[in-house]
């Protein structure tokens, strides 16, 4: 036994004591009750338990009942598959009965949780407690090949997947400033979590749920409710995105944690119409599948569960093939957003990857519940795994080309050429370039005020450009490389990104301008056209001057790293409020809409004040988030003198606050919708080509050279099986 | 760029240049297309990737730098796509080399050619070994000899590269090979695989063309590890006279550019190691002596 134990304590010890443990007790308490309703009270955000009414108990005779069925439609699917679709039909029924009623065949086509359900006694879905009660913790293997036990829920809560922003190293993101983001001392959560986009139109604080009234002219003047909001694509069903995991301390209280949708990703036989916004008593949140139905169903991540809502980024929502817009809602449904955000589809129909079967996780292979999305990345998105390659070349190594008679010159063109610069031909049409959100347009169909697409185009050197890019991008998403004879002209931030000088785009803004002013009789069409496709002509001549300079000191060293190559980007820019206190060489704050009032009303500048009354944003305009985070953005932003904090909203009036188009676009990423042939050689290498050389750094004689490919023209004056080898050649 | 494989010369069939009017005979025409750092196939028959980049600027420091592509490769290359027999052309070093070089040279590849006969490359009959030829060690278009005065870590370093480009499998830390070899890793960051792999003679040659296979060859410490070390004095001959001469032994022991144990010796410091030794012998046996002389007399003074 311990002889100081046994030794009576003096009476001064022992109040000391109690004490500290009192302390004690009292800061626990204050973290774990006082500091989560501060916190709530001072981002005026809500939490409280969350219900769905797809969640409801089964009777036993209901639970067996259903797993019947599921089965059933599980052997009746397979069968299907395995007898040929080409038999003659009655043939082809009596061979499905025959497998329908096959022993093994029953056995190995039920899904697999009906079994583990039926023993377990588990006849209810209640969200992630059902799953952690077998899956309490994971196995998970890493690129090394590693293999580490897991808590379960704490992989997901911490994953870009339900909180969407990171906030440790290993950004390839580089300020204005020079600085690679997060690589000091001071770290900032930076994500989609906080980061107000064009695209969008809003943030995710402010843009989480809403439910909007529309007025289709179809239906006379009846009010029809939509859903529309960033929590649509998201896991976390609350209130609000997991706000809590931006600051320094505190958690995510554990009825958001309850929220989280596993199902979305897991099941195989998710019903998207659930996928609405619902209210209740606390406010709008967005509702789930969490029908028995749905768990019972649970089988490998396939891309079609990536796709529910991944297609959005990619193929767009309006895309043809899009599943999940075949299902926008039993009630209250989805606003389709028209105008895709990269155009680069990924299915069957538009990728040869998916055509050929390869689901989205052989590429990004995870890591539990963490993702990679690559090591390169222009546009500042949180990421799980930042060390983890995701590459092309990890499949097809360095010499890919195997037809052509000309492989070798096809994989030559690989030291320079991103794959995706050839096998990305075209974007979907609907790709948006230019939209603004100032001056909405009546859609009747929908009945909504919708943002006005200025250009869109899926065409080369329109939809979208050739840039150098080395993996980093910009704090404005803009990818940064250089050509690799280490070029003084290439300059993409004064050039490609900042000017639109194809005279067909001019041509078509200028259009759109004039059929605009008819709605808004304020708008003068040329000062239109010019802010619009020569975005830098909003900045005065100084400001213009510091950001040459800039880029110049500060970003020449992270454009000149590692190896780049040439890649397509997808350009966007658009048409905001700003707030012109914050305004830098790069750009000034963007305000977000109010989705509500924005769609129903098309009052925009209305819209803003709505949005930036929300109380993080005005905690956003006060000292401590300013300390916080606020100037440390505004220093990767490219504004040197710090967050100043005049709330834009005085009076009810908008102060300092002017429609701008983004001073740069941003150029976002392409690497889906990848098609099996590449492009022929003559569509860059001629001098009306698709591929702006001298813009791209290269010396005028060298521009010649790649403009003038007398290879090809000897090819074609060779007689001997000139059409074969024309064929080959542009393999 | 190291041209891995290396057999590229036999297997031209892709290479590319041309110009519209004349056809190509300069080297900028034939480099258009072979300085592409990926320019490469992988081979239908073996699945391997050849590689056929050539780096414009190893090849324009490498002793065929003063060459044109063309006085070598003779066949119809100033086409594109080249004609499939042009794959068929076989170079040879010989070739050149024995036709129109000066005496003293031309006794040099005989000798070579000799020494390369008995080499384990030309008398093993393990399959990798088959079409075995000058080039698969000495890329034509980056080859260099090494010059006195380069660093003797990067001649170590570039000279090993060439060996291992083909036996991979030795650099994994779990390989067997080398094993009794202490501080195996440190061996191969300062001294050539030629260095134990070749047969110890006086040739006219820097190094033997006679590749030893592993039994034969040298496993004998002392080679190195004394005073003569006639193995190591190959690799040393590429430091300069100078070099040698004014900070030879500053360098070995106190920069360690590359300490030899057993060979980086100096005659001052043995010397005084010996006087310091003697000194130490010397005070033991005055003591030694002092103690006796001690005991002597209280024994001879009894109380």
């Amino acid at each position: 036994m311990n002889p100081i134990a046994l030794k009576p304590l003096s009476p001064t010890a022992k109040r000391r004591l109690i004490v500290t443990a009192l302390v004690l007790i009292g800061l626990t308490l204050a973290y774990k009750v006082l500091y989560p309703l501060a916190f709530e009270s001072y981002v005026g955000k809500t939490n409280a338990p969350l219900t769905y009414a797809s969640s409801t108990q089964l009777t036993k005779t209901e639970f067996e009942a259903l797993a019947q069925e599921l089965s059933t439609d599980a052997r009746q699917r397979k069968a299907a598959a395995i007898v040929d679709t080409d038999q003659e039909p009655f043939a082809r029924q009596v061979k499905i009965e025959m497998l329908m009623n096959t022993e093994s065949f029953i056995r190995d086509t039920e899904p697999s949780h009906i079994k583990y359900f039926r023993e377990a006694g588990i006849h209810h879905y209640e969200g992630p407690q059902t799953c952690l009660h077998c899956h309490a913790t994971i196995q998970v293997t890493h690129g090394d090949g590693t293999v580490k036990t897991v808590d379960t829920l704490g992989d997901i809560v911490n994953s870009v997947h339900f909180k969407f922003q990171s906030e440790s190293g290993g950004f390839s993101t580089y300020g204005y400033d020079g600085r690679q983001v997060n690589s000091g001392a001071h770290k900032i959560p930076v994500g989609k979590i906080n980061r107000a986009c064009g695209i969008p139109g809003s943030f995710t604080w402010t843009g989480w749920a809403a439910l909007v009234e529309s007025r289709p002219e179809h239906g006379e003047g009846e009010v029809t409710m939509r859903s529309e909001g960033c929590g649509q694509c998201h896991i976390g069903g609350n209130y609000q995105p997991a706000t809590e995991k931006m600051m320094p301390i505190g958690d995510v209280p554990s009825e958001a944690k309850d929220g989280i949708d596993c199902l979305i990703c897991h099941s195989t036989a998710y019903d998207m119409n659930q996928r609405h916004v619902i209210q209740d008593a606390k406010g709008l949140r967005w509702n789930q599948d969490r029908s028995l139905r749905a768990a019972l169903t649970v089988g490998p991540i396939n891309s079609e569960t990536c796709l529910r809502c991944h297609q959005h980024n990619m193929g767009g929502d309006a895309y043809r093939h899009n599943a999940a817009a075949q299902a926008l809602g039993h009630v209250n449904q989805r606003i389709l957003h028209r105008g895709a955000k990269r155009g680069n589809p990924f299915s069957p129909h538009d990728d040869t990857h998916a055509a050929s079967g390869i689901q989205c996780t052989d590429c990004h292979v995870p890591e539990g519940h963490k993702i990679p999305r690559g090591r390169k990345g222009v546009d500042l998105v949180a990421n799980d795994i930042p060390t983890k390659d995701v590459t092309c070349e990890s499949c097809h190594t360095q010499a890919p080309h195997n037809q052509s008679e000309h492989k070798a010159l096809l994989n030559g063109h690989i030291a320079r050429l991103a794959c995706e610069t050839c096998h990305i031909k075209e974007l979907e049409a609907e790709n948006v370039v230019l939209r603004d959100w100032v001056h909405p347009t009546w859609d009747p169909e929908e009945g909504l005020f919708e943002p006005t697409d200025i250009y869109r185009s899926g065409k080369p050197g329109k939809g979208f450009t050739f840039l150098w890019f080395n993996g980093n991008g910009t704090f404005l998403a803009n990818a940064l490389g250089n050509n690799p004879n280490g070029s003084e002209v290439y300059n993409p931030l004064m050039q490609q990104v900042a000017r639109l000088d194809d005279p067909e785009i001019i041509e078509a803004v200028r259009a759109k301008a004039i059929e605009l002013k008819q709605q808004y009789p304020d708008i003068d069409v040329d000062a239109y056209v010019r802010m619009a496709t020569d975005p830098l002509s909003q900045l005065s001549p100084d400001m213009l001057a510091k950001r040459e300079a800039m880029i110049q000191k500060n970003l020449r060293a992270a454009m000149n790293q590692g190896e780049s190559r040439i890649y397509p980007f997808k350009l966007f820019n658009a048409m905001m409020f700003e707030d012109m206190t914050n305004q830098g060489p790069f750009g000034a704050m963007i305000l977000p809409f109010d989705y509500a009032s924005y769609y129903e009303t098309g009052d925009t500048p209305a819209s803003v004040k709505k949005a930036i009354s929300d109380p993080i944003v005005q905690r956003m305009y006060q000292e401590p988030f300013k300390l916080y985070m606020m100037d440390e953005f505004m220093s990767y932003f490219g504004i040197t003198e710090g967050w100043k904090t005049v709330y834009p909203l005085v009076d009810g009036r908008l102060e300092n606050v002017e429609p701008h188009w983004m001073r740069q676009m941003g150029t976002l990423m392409v690497n889906h919708g990848i098609q099996g042939k590449g492009r022929d050689c003559i569509e860059c290498h001629s001098p009306d080509g698709i591929m702006d050389f001298r813009q791209l750094g290269y010396t005028p004689e060298r521009v010649a050279e790649l403009q003038d490919l007398d290879i090809i023209e000897k090819l074609e004056e060779r007689p001997a099986s000139a059409e074969a080898r024309e064929k080959t050649v542009q393999q | 760029m190291a041209l891995s494989g290396t057999l590229l010369l036999t297997l031209m069939t892709m290479a590319p240049p041309a110009t519209p009017a004349a056809p190509a005979t300069d080297n900028k025409s034939c480099l258009r297309c072979h300085a592409m750092a990926t320019l490469a196939y992988r081979d239908p028959g073996t699945g391997e990737i050849v590689d056929l980049a050539i780096e414009p600027h190893a090849l324009s420091h490498s002793v065929h730098g003063e060459l044109d592509c063309i006085d070598c490769h003779e066949g119809e290359f100033d086409r594109y796509p080249h004609p499939s027999d042009a794959a068929n052309e076989t170079l040879s070093c010989l070739g050149c080399h024995e036709k129109d070089d000066t005496e003293d040279n031309i006794a040099r590849y005989q000798s070579i050619d000799a020494e390369y006969a008995e080499s384990v490359h030309a008398t093993s009959d393990a399959p990798e070994v088959e079409g075995f030829s000058c080039h698969s060690c000495h890329d034509p278009h980056g080859f260099r000899a090494s010059q006195v005065g380069e660093k003797i870590a990067a001649i170590v370093r570039d000279g090993n590269q060439v060996c291992l480009s083909c036996h991979e499998k030795l650099r994994d830390p779990f390989s067997p090979h080398h094993a009794w070899l202490p501080n195996r890793e440190k061996h191969w960051d300062a001294v050539r695989c030629l260095d134990c792999h070749t047969p110890l003679s006086d040739t006219e040659q820097k190094v033997s063309h006679r590749i030893l296979p592993p039994e034969e060859s040298n496993r004998d410490c002392v080679n190195c590890h004394s005073k003569e070390p006639s193995l190591l004095n190959r690799l040393y001959q590429y430091r300069s006279e100078e070099d040698l001469a004014t900070k030879g032994w500053l360098n070995k022991a106190v920069f360690n550019d590359a300490y030899v144990v057993g060979m980086s010796r100096n005659a001052t410091l043995d010397l005084l190691g010996l006087i310091v030794i003697g000194l130490t012998l010397l005070v033991l046996a005055a003591h030694g002596y002092g103690r006796y002389k001690a005991y002597q007399r209280t024994k001879g003074d009894p109380k």
